[in-house]
């Protein structure tokens, strides 16, 4: 199967919903005239990310009424981007949701959320708890947002389960401006040439541009063939839609010439988890 | 140790530089921005980006001597109106200064200094309130951490675009963006005083202090450990006091918490916050 993925690099307005949806509804237009089956936007592309206490003011469920648009524009073109999830606990959650043909597939809540530094998350955000692993007729899908992607025993096991494509909306600062690529860039290329060459996913990472703060994203968003490398890669710091052609038979080529998914063994991980914890 | 760490992709910073002015102005409702400028390096990297950034019709800049002021400031600030293709405007706040330094009997340098630096913030605060423009500051990392600045003086603005470049990696980007030699090569200087110089008046060169800085800040190391890479003990040591005792400067003055929601620590909106 052959099919297309646009990659909306886009720069949100931090806690301006009315706006951002306006603008999801532009670029879904957009990628429908390039005649791409998918488009994916960065992580909290509905709301901004450095929202604060904006949080409670732009929570929302995925079937809220401000979100018919994008799920009416689904029918047409799949879609995954994302938003403050109203979680039925109450609790705002940096969610991703991935819409297809007028319905909500599936929310993604993100695992780790960095709280260090210059991140504030877990001050504003309830945690996920559960790998995203979900069946879409591009075949056995996954989301990872932004730092989820930085853990590579989550990314391992949502191969070893069953993932073959992977997305990863971003909001990733730029920072590290020593050498010829960000250091970031280069933190993210390990990231995502690990997933592909060694895990056989092809992996849509899209991250945000523009400013919020003095924090700059930085772009670059880009996408990993398990067989081809990088074969589109979005520019620096300039919001841009580009699209990227998927051919799922490089998933079985790369996994038949590098077996690492075949070789995979979970219950070694669940062994050492056991054992350890009654040591 | 070597100044290679705190060499930078000049490119690609002057490039991010330039898209952080336009966006944090425009953000904030503006597409004007005022800027001080001094006839030294700092405030002509700024403005030569914020020109870059926004266009000459956009900047607003001035010159604000005192009478003390040297005739190479007023030349380097001719240099860099010329440069930046930008009319030339000076407003001399000698008066507004003396006015006030004649009630003020045997005043020191340091008073002194702070108040010229607090005058020229109250003139260009106003100034941009005329042009309906933001205030762009231009200190660099090296003056923020040693507090080498006026606290609501030369630190009062909207934005600080160099904020996060210490002195050395200023000079590079200056270097690197092509702005006349006579401004990149001067010796940094407050200019209140003739002779004056900021390496002077810190005691150590801006090479120096800078990877003295970079190691302590930027990589975390402790004061002995940064010694032993071959800077004295007693300097070392010096320059953590400076940091320590500017503190107060790199802050907004804390609030007396009494409600359920304080502003500082329970009322927490970006600096960009619009509904």
């Amino acid at each position: 199967m052959t099919y297309t993925v646009a990659l909306a690099q886009v720069n949100p307005a931090c806690g301006d919903l009315e706006y951002n949806v306006k603008m999801h509804v532009a670029q879904m237009e957009q990628a429908c005239e390039a005649g791409a089956d998918l488009i994916v936007f960065p992580e909290l592309s509905l709301t901004g990310y450095t929202l604060k206490d904006q949080t409670l003011d732009v929570m929302r469920r995925a079937d809220c009424p401000e979100f018919a648009g994008l799920r009416e524009l689904s029918r047409h073109i799949a879609v995954c981007a994302g938003f403050v999830e109203e979680g039925e606990d109450g609790i705002p959650y940096n969610s991703a949701f991935f819409m297809d043909a007028g319905e909500v597939l599936h929310i993604h809540r993100k695992m780790y959320l960095p709280t260090h530094g210059m991140f504030e998350e877990l001050k504003f955000l309830g945690r996920g708890r559960e790998l995203s692993i979900f069946d879409t007729r591009f075949g056995c899908t996954g989301i990872v947002i932004c730092r989820d992607l930085f853990h590579p025993l989550e990314v391992s096991a949502m191969a070893a389960l069953g993932v073959e494509l992977l997305l990863a909306p971003s909001a990733m600062p730029a920072r590290g401006f020593a050498g010829e690529e960000l250091a970031i860039e280069q933190t993210v290329g390990l990231a995502l040439g690990s997933a592909s060459t060694f895990l056989g996913m092809f992996v849509v990472y899209v991250n945000r541009v523009g400013f919020d703060d003095g924090l700059g994203f930085y772009g670059g968003s880009a996408l990993s063939d398990p067989v081809g490398g990088v074969t589109v890669s979005a520019p620096r710091f300039e919001a841009a839609q580009l699209i990227g052609t998927i051919d799922t038979s490089h998933i079985a080529r790369r996994r038949y010439q590098l077996p690492i998914r075949r070789e995979e063994d979970l219950e070694i991980v669940r062994h050492a988890l056991e054992t350890r914890r009654n040591l | 140790m070597t100044a290679n760490v705190l060499a930078l992709n000049n490119a690609l910073v002057e490039d991010y530089l330039k898209r952080f002015i336009q966006e944090e102005l425009h953000t904030s409702g503006f597409t004007e921005a005022c800027i001080a400028l001094s006839g030294g390096l700092d405030s002509a990297l700024v403005l030569k980006l914020a020109v870059d950034a926004l266009g000459a019709d956009h900047v607003h800049t001035i010159f604000l001597p005192y009478k003390a002021s040297s005739d190479e400031s007023r030349r380097d600030a001719h240099t860099m109106f010329e440069f930046c293709g930008i009319p030339w405007q000076e407003l001399d706040i000698s008066s507004m200064a003396d006015a006030y330094l004649a009630l003020q009997p045997g005043i020191d340098h340091l008073r002194t200094g702070n108040l010229l630096a607090r005058l020229r913030m109250a003139v260009i605060f106003d100034q941009s309130k005329k042009e309906n423009a933001l205030v762009v500051g231009t200190s660099n990392k090296s003056e923020l951490l040693v507090g080498y600045s006026t606290w609501y003086g030369d630190m009062a603005c909207a934005i600080m675009p160099i904020g996060d470049l210490y002195k050395t990696q200023v000079r590079s980007l200056a270097r690197h963006i092509g702005l006349p030699q006579q401004v990149i090569a001067k010796p940094p200087s407050a200019d209140l005083w003739a002779g004056q110089t900021d390496e002077g008046e810190i005691g150590v060169s801006y090479e120096t202090l800078d990877q003295i800085l970079y190691l302590l800040v930027d990589e975390r190391l402790p004061a002995v450990e940064v010694a032993s890479e071959g800077f004295a003990t007693d300097l070392v040591k010096q320059v953590e006091r400076k940091i320590l005792a500017s503190q107060f400067k790199r802050v907004p003055p804390p609030v007396a918490k009494l409600s359920q929601r304080t502003i500082g620590a329970d009322f927490l909106y970006p600096r960009d916050w619009r509904k």
